[in-house]
């Protein structure tokens, strides 16, 4: 036998194969049925059902957010002490890690648990009880796009199937007339890698997440072309249905077929069911009070997460929603003493609404709601030459907090050092916050994998700590 | 050595050696293979299988009328010397070759030309280039070098193909030097690997690979291979059609006339005088007296001419310690910056207060930077330009930055690899190093370059083919690598591309995981048949048409995609091979079929890429806030929205929604086959989408044209063959007749249906 043959007997042999089907798992057998959205069962009982993860791009300051820190008040204007890892790391954009800002606003303690909250965030902080907090959360990266990445697929790069792709494939969709995974895009423009991150990646498309938009036409091409009365389109569907149904008839194997003729019934289902998701009419006004929809500087972010509240109770699988866009983002290099009480205001009251109406409808012991961002940021000046300071990026600073089925409420786990510039005690890599999101689900990252490119990829990549701590 | 093809009983079906292993298989099931496909299902397979769209009906009739035995072939060859050829085929390709024209990162901005890049894949394709010399200038165009010269000149259109070596995306913004580097030496290597040799290496960046045998120092003895490649910007790469050179030409110069002197330019000109006086105005109005005067004062006086308040040393001694201070970053440069800056601040105080200077004229001294400053802030109720003004301030300069890439896109500016210069004019390059976990902060010990040890079983570094005096020491480290790939010797690189040709004429790989050979890779289905067509392939100088032909007239190809043998529906996969896999045509297929029906297709070849229309409700969606530019474009010629698919702009965080619908994201990992999912969606994009309307439209009325007006009867027989490549039954007719719809509508409904979408 020369060497080739010998190689390819052995290499493409049956060697291996045992393990292969050992570790062939559910959800990839289940996407080989003509209905990629079928509701699967956990992986163990899990109270969440269903997850609404609000994403605040930019870099959210968690030194004037949910992290208090008083030695920087007592600091505030100093020279930053050196401190480890700070150059080329962490201050990327300054050459040097430069003076000290205070936080913008003063911390109060809240709450039965005594969570020490930024006066920015006065209606997230009655929240706190609800809430679990994570400090000191990593990401791989100290710039936008690949943070963005990192925390929204678990890869620095595009090309990886994000969060909500990985969820919709582990447990399908409850509502047939809607996509299981939809996006709520930030009015004012496309966010960082656009539809990278809420991509299916190396996932089947079925898992992509559905971009929605503010205003009365959510999803590209939903509504009929002008002039189109319903009645119209369900004769021509009608008609198509017996072409198809015909071209079926003639032939054998023609479960795709059937799905595709099921797929415009759907479809037609789905425009009437969209826009009355997206009517919000029918809510009380004290419900949209609730959300800050009476105040034009909150109501943009209030509508997209009372839309999230309402995708949720139709049995969406997964929303995400976006905060934050080009300029207008929580990316506060300078002027971070005007800018982000601005940024504070559009989501505090929407957020905090948004948790409380839940709570009110006994949807949050089976909804999870995440809050997060890419990174967090540094404690010093990033802006020398003018007259308002900002901060520059910290990916060793971001802070999440969960709330809803499942969690331990009121609790925090993980820290930073004093001045809130690297972990202190055990850091959390952002990939511990993405297992412990899917075990809040019933979902075990480890049987949730997809083989690609010769391995079993899964969202956690070497696989991530669930944290126990923030676990009821 | 080539496998003989195996005894069958059923010799008269056997018509290819490619038969007999294939029946070899059903014979031993006891299944019977399926019937020949009837001759109009073969035409319109054959033809969306080589060039991407149906028969019309005069080429459908035609195949019809030929009753030769050699009509079949004919139609082959007719088909693979089409030019449409190399567009549906390079396609197939630059999926594998991850091809995007945008980083996919912070603001997703262009990455350079690459479209030169995907029209020399079209062209190799159509040129039947052998898939060895293919590979080769991939992986190491502009690398090779005399044995026998010096001083020998590299081939510089060899430096177009490279592009392979740098489509991915690419992570610009992060700004640690040595994780952006070693981030694309690795996506490189794994790329490379999984394409031409279907070896996952990538899982050996951070350890041994837990299934093949592939040691984590093998990643790195691969990756050394690159070492000496510097993934620099563009470099200049003539034309070399002179044409096309004469074309480019021309465009830039149009361009260019345009950005200096065209309408919008001129506009923008005459605007920037009205609203730098409307500025100057608003902000003398707004400047509130008695307030004590900042920094961003001191600026503005500064910028006068000529000063009135300091002198010109203290102007350039502030302009001094400004600038060290903005470049150095150090608190000590902006103690000195701000103990300057307090003194002039003083000065500038009492001169604005008590020195009976007037503070307003510090205005004058704001200019164009200020104005767009202002007019591209978001707008406020306390803007100083009005809303109207903005918008058009923005649009005037979106359009003048459009001019500026498309100079940019007719130049000559090519993205590619080269090697850096190395001794004796550079400095020595610094050894590959194994990264622990692959963490380029925790380098271990240094490796040279080395093929894998699984194929070669041997650990030593490969004899890198450098030029004769070891002038060039950076040179040939590629072309060494890439000859090792491209070589009769090596087991993988035929069989790999072979398996390729076969999915992509029958849906499913022979190994069905095509860029993954290895253990965690599906069985292969027919493995002697694979190496009987790998061999083939070689025998034949690696001829990728030659190997077409010779699958194409199997009777395997020629079956058809329903088999009656009961004992067939056992194999619910097909890996018996016992019929065609029927299956849903690709997004450009889709999108080109349907232009081609409405008779608007535009076969335009090669050049930059156009921009099909996003939909409406998408198009302000698409803007990168407000300054980042624009995401899509127009087109710089009307009729260029009806090209080919494959010469769509690939954004990274913008597919065109209907072919991301359709599952042709762009794709930023190496994509070996597309996934085919069916979702509302899609149905929607049919049912609603401007692209199904319009050519619905434009079809009904081509059917009219073609049929006459008169009769209904005719023009929905005509629009049957435009659509479906064949004449509706009588009950169809019938149906669709009485039905009492639209033309239009008869028009979306045979878009729409499932025999349009589906290739069988």
């Amino acid at each position: 036998m020369n060497r080739r043959n010998f190689l390819f007997d052995s290499y493409l042999g049956l060697g291996g194969l045992a393990l292969l089907d050992m570790l062939a798992n559910d959800a990839q057998a289940a996407t080989k049925s003509a209905d990629p959205l079928l509701v699967k069962p956990q992986h163990h009982f899990a109270k969440a059902k269903r997850c609404i993860f609000v994403f605040m791009e930019g870099g959210v300051s968690q030194m004037d957010t949910f992290e208090h820190k008083p030695l920087l008040t007592k600091l505030a204007g100093q020279q930053m002490p050196k401190a480890d890892r700070t150059v080329g790391e962490i201050a990327t954009f300054s050459a040097a890690p430069n003076r000290i800002i205070p936080p913008v606003a003063a911390f109060k303690q809240h709450g039965q648990c005594g969570k020490w909250v930024s006066g920015l965030l006065p209606e997230l902080a009655t929240c706190v009880d609800d809430m679990a907090f994570l400090h000191g959360v990593k990401v791989d990266n100290n710039n936008h796009g690949p943070a963005v990445y990192h925390t929204l697929t678990g890869n620095q790069f595009p090309g990886s199937a994000s969060i909500g792709a990985w969820v919709t494939y582990g447990l399908g969709s409850e509502n047939r007339d809607l996509p299981g995974f939809i996006v709520m895009g930030d009015r004012r423009g496309a966010t960082i890698g656009g539809a990278g991150v809420w991509g299916n990646g190396f996932l089947p498309a079925a898992y992509q997440g559905t971009l929605f938009r503010n205003g009365s036409t959510p999803i590209v091409d939903l509504h009929p072309r002008p002039g189109t009365t319903g009645e119209a389109q369900r004769k021509e569907l009608d008609l198509l249905n017996w072409l198809n149904a015909k071209h079926r008839d003639q032939r054998t194997n023609t479960s795709e077929l059937d799905a595709r003729i099921a797929s415009f019934e759907l479809a037609f289902r789905m425009q009437a069911k969209a826009p009355e998701l997206v009517d919000l009419s029918g809510e009380s006004e004290a419900t949209k009070k609730m959300y800050g929809l009476d105040d034009a500087v909150s109501e943009p972010f209030g509508r997209q997460c009372l839309l999230a509240r309402r995708m949720v109770e139709r049995g969406v699988r997964f929303v995400k929603v976006l905060h934050g866009a080009g300029g207008d983002r929580w990316d506060d290099h300078g002027n971070i003493g005007e800018r982000i009480p601005v940024h504070c205001k559009e989501v505090d009251k929407p957020v905090a609404g948004l948790l409380k109406d839940l709570k009110s409808r006994g949807m949050l012991d089976d909804t999870l709601v995440v809050w997060a961002s890419e990174m967090g940021r540094t404690p010093f000046d990033n802006n020398l030459t003018t007259d308002k300071p900002g901060r520059d990026h910290n990916q060793y600073g971001l802070v999440v907090w969960m709330a809803g089925g499942g969690i331990k409420k009121g609790v925090t786990f993980g820290d930073t050092d004093e001045l809130s510039v690297r972990a202190a005690g055990e850091e959390v890599p952002v990939r511990d916050v993405h297992a412990t999101l899917l075990h809040l689900l019933g979902l075990n990252q480890n049987r949730l994998t997809f083989l690609h490119a010769g391995r079993y990829k899964k969202l956690t990549d070497i696989g991530g700590r669930v944290i126990s701590e923030v676990l009821a | 050595m080539k496998q003989n093809p195996p005894e069958v009983k059923n010799t008269a079906w056997v018509r290819s050696p490619i038969d007999a292993f294939v029946l070899a298989k059903l014979e031993a099931a006891g299944v019977a293979p399926a019937p020949a496909a009837d001759k109009r299902v073969l035409a319109r397979r054959l033809y969306f299988d080589l060039i991407g769209l149906p028969p019309t009906i005069d080429e459908m009739n035609a195949f019809l009328n030929d009753t030769s035995p050699k009509a079949y072939e004919t139609l082959i060859d007719k088909l693979l010397a089409d030019k449409r050829y190399g567009e549906r085929w390079g396609r197939h390709w630059l999926d594998l070759a991850r091809y995007g024209e945008t980083s996919g990162l912070e603001g997703d901005g262009a990455i350079g030309n690459v479209w030169r890049y995907r029209d020399w894949v079209i062209d190799a394709f159509n040129n039947n280039m052998p898939y060895d010399r293919f590979v080769l200038l991939q992986i190491a165009g502009g690398d090779e070098h005399s044995k026998t010269r010096n001083n020998y000149a590299p081939d510089v259109q060899g430096l177009i193909p490279t592009g392979f070596l740098r489509v991915a995306p690419w992570d610009r913004s992060n700004l640690v030097a040595a994780e952006v580097r070693n981030n694309y030496l690795s996506e490189v290597t794994t790329s490379v690997s999984s394409v031409f040799l279907g070896l996952t290496v990538g899982c050996a960046r951070c350890h041994d690979h837990k299934y093949d045998p592939i040691p984590q120092k093998d990643f790195y003895r691969l990756q050394a291979f690159f070492n000496a490649t510097q993934a620099a910007g563009s470099v200049p790469v003539p034309f070399k059609d002179p044409a096309q050179a004469e074309h480019a030409e021309a465009q830039v110069k149009k361009y260019q006339e345009q950005l200096k002197s065209g309408p919008e330019k001129k506009e923008l000109d005459a605007m920037e005088q009205v609203l730098l006086k409307k500025l100057v105005a608003a902000r003398k109005e707004r400047a509130a007296s008695g307030k004590e005067y900042t920094k961003a004062d001191l600026r503005l006086e500064m910028k006068r001419k000529p000063l009135r308040i300091f002198s010109e040393a203290e102007r350039e001694q502030h302009a001094q310690l400004l600038e060290d201070a903005d470049r150095t970053g150090d608190a000590e440069e902006q103690d000195k910056l701000n103990a300057f800056e307090k003194g002039l601040l003083e000065k500038l105080n009492i001169a604005y207060t008590k020195g009976g200077v007037d503070p307003g004229l510090r205005f004058e001294a704001l200019g164009k930077e200020d104005v767009r400053r202002e007019a591209m802030a978001p707008y406020s109720g306390k803007s100083i330009f009005s809303e109207a003004e903005k918008n058009r301030y923005a649009e005037l300069s979106g359009k003048l930055e459009i001019l500026q890439r498309r100079v940019g896109r007719w130049s000559n500016q090519v993205l590619a690899v080269t090697n850096v210069a190395g001794p004796p004019s550079g400095p020595y390059i610094a050894p590959i190093r194994v990264l622990k976990r692959g963490d380029y902060n925790q380098p271990m010990e240094a490796v040279e370059p080395g093929f894998p040890t699984m194929l070669t079983g041997k650990e030593n570094a490969a004899t890198l083919e450098t030029d004769r005096y070891r002038q060039f020491p950076t040179r040939g480290h590629r072309i060494t690598l890439a000859r090792w790939i491209a070589s009769k010797e090596n087991p993988l690189t035929a069989r790999v591309m072979a398996n390729r040709i076969w999915q992509f004429h029958f849906g499913t790989g022979i190994v069905a995981t095509p860029s993954d050979f290895g253990r965690n890779g599906e069985k292969p289905t027919h493995p002697e048949l694979l190496d009987w067509l790998a061999a083939e392939f070689m025998e034949t100088g690696w001829n990728i048409k030659s190997l077409h032909k010779t699958i194409l007239l199997s009777n395997t190809y020629q079956q058809a995609s329903d088999n009656p043998d009961a004992k067939a529906a056992s194999d619910p996969d097909n890996k018996l091979i016992s019929r065609y896999n029927r299956r849903r045509l690709e997004a450009e297929a889709i999108r080109d079929s349907i232009l081609y029906a409405s008779g608007r297709l535009n076969l335009a070849m090669g050049g930059p890429s156009v921009f099909p229309p996003l939909p409406a409700d998408l198009a302000d969606f698409a803007r990168y806030g407000r300054t980042g530019g624009q995401m899509w474009e127009p087109n710089d010629k009307p009729e260029d929205e009806h090209r080919r698919s494959v010469y769509i702009f690939q954004r990274r965080s913008l597919p065109l929604p209907m072919m991301a619908a359709f599952d042709a994201i762009v794709f930023s990992e190496s994509c070996d086959r597309r996934s085919r999912t069916t979702t509302p969606l899609q149905a929607l994009q049919l049912m609603n989408g401007e692209l199904l309307h319009e050519e619905a439209a434009h079809l009904a009325k081509r059917a009219a044209q073609e049929a006459g007006e008169a009769s209904r009867k005719a023009q929905i027989e005509r629009a049957f063959t435009l659509a479906l490549s064949r004449p509706p039954s009588a009950d169809e007719l019938q149906q669709f007749d009485a039905s009492g719809q639209p033309m239009e509508a008869i028009a979306r409904i045979l878009l729409s249906s499932n025999e349009f979408a589906y290739v069988e």
